[in-house]
């Protein structure tokens, strides 16, 4: 134990270590107990009977597809945003930071009302679409799962963007601008200089935005609806409607785990890809 | 051979190359038609204050950055639209701009894979520019872990593996420390001459310039003042700006007040009457120049004399300065390599003299 030193500024967090604990981690303890409790004390067999029921593997399934896919749409729109936002000058810059930090101030239940009027047969995308030729006649994209993904992105978006603009806001620009004197095309420079500069950024942008449409709740219950389950609204109806405590402590001890697995993968990730950089 | 040189064909040829930044065109001219002619192998300086444009004219000749009017003719052929990576122009860059995710070898291979240079080759061109930069023993080592003498040789040979025709450095020894410096210097001009290499080098220091260069651009003010070879812009600076920018001179405002027989202008000053070769009219205000050296202590028949109050002795080992008692933007002072006369303490009132083909006249009033 000698070598252990605490620094006694560690005491300052000691009102929100202490917090956590009671409001956080013991709440946590009691849910990871009651999903191996049964009726005759330490039992799997709440696991064993949810992972034997197809339904379940759907809902896992539809859980980690929209997520996937929020993240990938994330990253397609958030990545270039990033790029422009560190790269750009002045009030452009002030611009973009403001547009994208200003919706965090709106609540997501305002965000999502506001979603399922643009994802209505009758609304601005359907509109836009048809009259573009794109669509021959309207459809609603509300209760779909494109709908729910336009949906999550827009929500989450600012969290994959800010992690790759701190990212890219370090890179000299001069790098590129050295990389075209060498002769490369503008995507040589991207695929060999920006990407693995940017590759930090991408990997934490992306398991904040995966962690977060892992565990979305009010989203899916707005855009998708009942009909559509995931671990997060399974675990909520379990508590809520169907007073399933043990189904969902399971399903609430399974998205626990997968997201921590994502945090200490991406943790893993960023280190080894920052060593290689 | 640079003046031989100058007569050769163009090798690099910019024409009338204007650019303004921000709103108001007319107030932010940072380069104002500026006319610059390059000759193979040729080794050529843009030598000037911050703010002068010599970074702007570099970065219009490597493509980073378009003109707003002119043109820029490389090898025959004008390459003012075409984008960077189509122009074989290398650049070193002030900061170095080694990519901090690649090893020193790839840094310099970089160029080659981007060219698509066949694979067998890559291999043997990096080593031989590390070679001849002295960095194949650090081939794979990380860039980052290199001090900045070392990321410099590497910046040159990364700028070289791939041919260009032309090399831009940009202020490339700013970082180093001056013993470094030195020897960077002497050793880049070594290879850029061995290797052929047309460049043209972007610095403020002066001392950088004069050594280094076939030719010096001595650039104020967007436009270039005076472009010759170091020896011609150190003894006959073609402005004001030059004189007080390249080296060291003594200078004195005064008044013409007559020509005299032999055609000399007669320069009334605060320290008397001074004779000039130039063609000035009566009652011109006037810049009077002197190089250090060529002032001598003692009076001299035929020569400008004039008296003068020492103010400090400055020991510089190999040199010894003398400063004079002079106003605030009249530098007065003597340079010599040899003895001070006898004695010479602060105070002393002692005659100065210098021949009058050395003494040098502008304009007063020009831009300081």
């Amino acid at each position: 134990m000698s070598g252990l030193r605490f620094d006694r500024m560690i005491w300052l967090a000691l009102p929100a270590v202490a917090y956590l604990a009671i409001v956080y981690a013991l709440p946590l303890l009691w849910l990871l107990g009651r999903s191996v409790t049964g009726p005759d004390g330490f039992t799997i067999a709440q696991f064993t009977v949810f992972f034997s029921d197809p339904f379940s593997w759907r809902v896992i399934g539809n859980t980690l597809r929209i997520a996937l896919w929020v993240t990938l749409v994330a990253l397609l729109i958030g990545y270039p945003v990033a790029i422009a936002m560190a790269r750009a000058r002045g009030l452009m810059q002030v611009l973009l930071l403001v547009a994208m930090i200003l919706p965090l101030s709106i609540g997501v239940v305002v965000k999502a009302f506001a979603w399922q009027i643009v994802l209505r047969r009758d609304g601005v995308i359907s509109q836009g679409l048809v009259a573009s030729g794109i669509w021959a006649e309207p459809q609603r994209l509300l209760f779909t799962e494109a709908g729910l993904i336009l949906g999550a992105t827009n929500v989450f978006l600012p969290f994959m963007i800010l992690p790759i603009y701190s990212v890219v806001k370090l890179i000299d620009p001069r790098l590129t601008e050295a990389g075209a004197t060498l002769g490369a095309s503008p995507f040589y420079r991207f695929r060999k200089i920006l990407l693995p500069l940017t590759l930090p950024g991408i990997v934490s942008g992306s398991a904040f935005v995966f962690s977060m449409s892992v565990s979305m709740f009010v989203i899916p219950s707005l855009l998708i609806g009942d009909r559509f389950q995931t671990l997060a609204t399974l675990t909520g109806r379990s508590y809520l409607l169907m007073r399933n405590e043990a189904l969902g402590s399971t399903t609430a001890v399974i998205l626990l785990v997968i997201a921590v697995s994502i945090v200490v993968l991406s943790t893993w990730l960023s280190k080894r890809v920052g060593r290689s950089l | 051979m640079p003046d031989q040189m100058s007569l050769n064909p163009a090798f690099l040829d910019i024409k009338r190359a204007s650019k303004s930044f921000g709103n108001d065109k007319a107030l932010s001219k940072v380069l104002d038609g500026v006319d610059l002619t390059v000759a193979k192998g040729e080794f050529v300086s843009l030598l000037g204050p911050s703010g002068c444009g010599k970074t702007t004219l570099l970065r219009i000749v490597a493509g980073l950055l378009s003109a707003d009017q002119g043109h820029v003719m490389l090898d025959g052929a004008d390459i003012s639209a075409k984008p960077p990576h189509h122009r074989d122009v290398g650049v070193v860059f002030q900061s170095y701009a080694l990519f901090p995710h690649l090893t020193v070898a790839e840094n310099v291979a970089f160029g080659l894979h981007a060219k698509g240079a066949a694979k067998s080759t890559i291999q043997p061109t990096v080593s031989k520019f590390l070679d001849l930069v002295y960095m194949s023993a650090f081939a794979d080592r990380s860039v980052k872990a290199l001090s900045g003498g070392q990321q410099q040789r590497v910046a040159v040979a990364r700028a070289l593996a791939v041919g260009p025709k032309l090399l831009l450095l940009d202020e490339p020894f700013s970082a180093l420390d001056r013993k470094l410096r030195e020897t960077m210097q002497i050793e880049l001009k070594r290879l850029l001459r061995e290797l052929g290499t047309t460049a043209i080098f972007v610095t403020h220091d002066q001392d950088e310039a004069l050594i280094m260069s076939d030719r010096i651009a001595v650039m104020n003010r967007g436009v270039i003042e005076q472009l010759d070879t170091p020896d011609a812009i150190y003894r006959r600076p073609a402005s004001a700006f030059a004189l007080e920018f390249v080296g060291l001179s003594t200078r004195l405002r005064g008044k013409v007040s007559a020509v005299d027989g032999a055609g000399h202008l007669m320069i009334d000053t605060a320290f008397g009457t001074i004779r000039a070769v130039g063609n000035f009219l009566v009652g011109s205000d006037i810049l009077v120049g002197v190089r250090p050296e060529r002032m001598a202590f003692g009076a001299l028949a035929g020569a400008n004399t004039v008296h003068a109050s020492v103010q400090d002795i400055v020991f510089q080992g190999s040199r010894i300065q003398a400063h004079f008692a002079s106003g605030i933007d009249e530098p007065f002072l003597i340079e010599t390599g040899g003895e001070l006369p006898a004695g010479l303490a602060p105070g002393q009132q002692v005659p100065v003299s210098w021949a009058v083909a050395d003494t040098l006249v502008y304009p007063a009033g020009s831009p300081a």
